[in-house]
């Protein structure tokens, strides 16, 4: 594809308001995308020709990011580069930011695969100009934004938009989703036999309580959670497919998620079956790329450890880092990284004295806490939570924090209230947990982090109005 | 007014954030306008014994404990004499073993020790670690421990306090660390003395009094303290 001068004026935008972003501190791919889709509204199409390797797309209501994270962890295991738009930034404007920064100047691509997380208001706008080799369908939630009926356009606009010729990789336990094999090509379908919270009766409100193709309430001889479970119309005879992928001897044990595919059995440092979903779609995902089972697996397995690693969560009032505390070069390491930000600090530490996190706390007096002491006129508080909360609070006070900064909140979701409260715009908010603390505070933050994209509504309903 | 407290060994004995105990001291005694002198001596270096107040010996690897046994060897007639002054000495766990007279191990060979406490340690199967709480002076300490060495103190030698949880000295008799005059030996990391803010004070008392001075401290307010050391007890003795 010949490149206009629009294309290279675009480029090059982008990637000025890149560099200059990082001089000041900030990471950005949103205003980069935003500028450079003003002088050429045709980049996406121009850039996304270099992914010779492909481009996956991941999209659906839940679980996207960390699909997309998952699957990022299995490629980093086949050495493979490729380029990756960063959570929050599933829009047009962050997508286009993040090819631009895959990019050089001279318009060659670093990578050759792209992996892609897209808003499900913004597929259209995207296959539009991009056609994805493999697009991942998670599933289809109503959110608080949806009024009757909009789950279904949503749906119907995804289902339309993707390009017959693109591969699909689909959740056969979400009618919704399932659907979208019948006038497909290339499908294939990933699902779960069952778990053990299973039910065959469910309370639980269902998006899909009709079949998607002719309307007759669906019947169910199994509920995982959700619409999702193994079911069938008894009016059209539209049913679950069979699953290629299908998850069996799915258990939880000692805080690992463990099933097996076939006869390879998988481990995921994760909790909460929806994740077994995300885990089993990006497995699906990176066969299709070629990548063998043994590095899958340990892509599955090795994934925990990287999250919680200054890990960002964009929560309406201000983003936070989570970050694992776990010995005193790691918080001595995290102390320094927060003082280096030089703003106003929030803090948030959590301690705990369980098995996995160390039964002893007497290593917090070999962190150098003193130097928040002697910078403590730039930290508003210090919440201190966890089941040693008053034994972090008491190190802070020797270590020259003023009592008054100190809050001991044994309830995280209350903490994070307190860390939040009237946050002003400069101000930085960082959240240490111990190892047990770590997937509930993760927990919390995404679910916070998922209303919030509530309140990134303009945009995206700004850009599913434009693509209609 | 001004204190000398002496870190020994802080390079080498430096397991379980037992600086934590000299920062408790320093900041009880600016809190009340007294001015901590801190001095971290190590091996071979001139140690004044007799012009301290306040000796910490912390505890460290087995490793790096037969290293500075002979070091501490070479000053054992000036470390007595300045107990038997009233130096106030808080050992613990390695330090609180090497004031006995040996420590026999595994193989049953005998490492001779200081020998001014009639105490000895016996190496054990097994290691004694958990949460501790210790009845002493009609209130109660509360810390960690983590040791194999096993701890038993000689005839009329008074410990430090029963144990009401935990294993103690050495997990059969009920005993938790020793006192001898001025001097405090004790298995509890933690580190101790922030948690239990009365036994850090106590410490200073003493020191304040064997200078011959006015003994009152000003009181602070511990509430944080407190509130830490009950919340640790209540958990623990649930």
């Amino acid at each position: 594809m010949k490149h206009t001068w629009r294309f290279w004026a675009a480029l090059w935008a982008g990637k000025i308001i890149t560099k200059g972003l990082l001089v000041s501190g900030k990471k950005g791919t949103t205003l980069p995308g935003k500028i450079a889709n003003m002088i050429d509204p045709e980049i996406m199409r121009h850039l996304s020709v270099a992914y010779s390797d492909g481009i996956i797309m991941i999209t659906g209501t839940n679980g996207k990011t960390t699909t997309a994270n998952l699957l990022a962890s299995i490629i980093r295991q086949s050495g493979e580069e490729f380029a990756f738009n960063q959570a929050g930034a599933n829009l047009l404007t962050g997508i286009t930011g993040a090819l631009i920064q895959n990019t050089r100047w001279n318009g060659i691509s670093r990578a050759k695969l792209a992996l892609l997380e897209v808003d499900e208001a913004t597929v259209p706008k995207f296959c539009e100009q991009v056609s994805p080799t493999l697009a991942i369908v998670t599933n289809f939630f109503r959110d608080q934004l949806d009024r009757y009926g909009e789950l279904d356009t949503t749906v119907r606009m995804v289902r339309e938009s993707i390009p017959k010729e693109t591969v699909l990789v689909l959740n056969a336990d979400d009618p919704l989703v399932a659907q979208f094999g019948t006038d497909q090509t290339e499908v294939i379908y990933y699902g779960v036999e069952r778990t053990p919270d299973s039910q065959s009766e469910s309370e639980e409100t269902r998006e899909a309580r009709f079949c998607p193709t002719c309307g007759t309430e669906l019947d169910y001889t199994l509920f995982h959670y959700g619409q999702l479970g193994i079911f069938k119309c008894l009016g059209c005879g539209f049913h679950r497919p069979e699953p290629e992928i299908l998850a069996q001897s799915v258990r939880l044990q000692d805080g690992l998620l463990l099933f097996e595919v076939g006869e390879t059995p998988f481990s995921l440092l994760l909790q909460g079956y929806y994740n077994l979903y995300n885990a089993l779609a990006a497995l699906t995902a990176a066969r299709q790329l070629g990548i063998n089972d043994g590095m899958i697996e340990s892509g599955l397995r090795g994934f925990i450890p990287q999250a919680g690693r200054m890990e960002r969560f964009h929560l309406p009032e201000g983003e936070i880092t989570l970050t694992l505390v776990k010995n005193p070069t790691g918080f001595d390491q995290v102390i320094q990284t927060m003082l280096g930000v030089n703003k106003p600090l929030r803090i948030f530490i959590g301690i705990n004295d369980l098995a996995a996190d160390g039964r002893d706390i007497s290593w917090l007096w070999d962190v150098n806490f003193e130097r928040l002491g002697m910078h403590e006129d730039n930290i508003s508080h210090v919440i201190c939570t966890g089941l040693r909360a008053e034994d972090m609070a008491l190190r802070l006070k020797y270590a020259g924090v003023s009592v008054e900064k100190l809050v001991i909140e044994h309830s995280l979701s209350e903490a994070l209230n307190r860390l939040q409260a009237s946050r002003t715009v400069e101000e930085v908010a960082f959240i240490c947990p111990t190892y047990t603390l770590l997937f509930p505070l993760r927990e919390l933050l995404e679910s916070r982090q998922q209303n919030t994209e509530l309140s990134q509504a303009e945009t995206k309903w700004a850009e599913r109005g434009a693509a209609k | 007014m001004k204190l000398n407290i002496c870190h020994l060994y802080p390079d080498l004995l430096d397991l379980y954030g037992d600086r934590g105990n000299i920062l408790a001291l320093a900041a009880r005694c600016r809190w009340r306008g007294i001015e901590p002198v801190i001095q971290k001596a190590s091996l071979g270096e001139d140690l004044d014994f007799m012009g301290m107040d306040i000796l910490f010996l912390g505890g460290g690897s087995d490793r790096e404990q037969s290293l500075l046994v002979q070091d501490l060897m070479r000053r054992e007639k000036e470390l007595r004499n300045a107990i038997e002054n009233g130096l106030v000495v808080l050992a613990i766990c390695g330090g609180f073993q090497m004031l006995g007279s040996y420590y026999q191990m595994a193989n049953g060979k005998k490492l001779q020790f200081l020998g001014i406490i009639d105490l000895w340690t016996i190496a054990g199967a097994k290691r004694l670690i958990g949460n501790v709480v210790v009845e002493a002076d009609k209130s109660t300490l509360v810390g960690f421990e983590n040791h194999s060495g096993k701890t038993y103190l000689g005839e009329g030698v008074m410990p430090l306090g029963k144990v009401l949880f935990g294993n103690g000295n050495n997990g059969d008799d009920l005993q938790e660390g020793v006192r001898y005059r001025n001097v405090f030996g004790t298995y509890l990391h933690g580190p101790l003395l922030p948690k239990n803010p009365h036994f850090a004070d106590l410490l200073l008392e003493l020191a304040i009094q064997r200078r011959g001075l006015d003994t009152h401290l000003l009181e602070l307010d511990d509430s944080l303290e407190e509130l830490a050391h009950d919340t640790m007890v209540k958990k623990i003795m649930k």
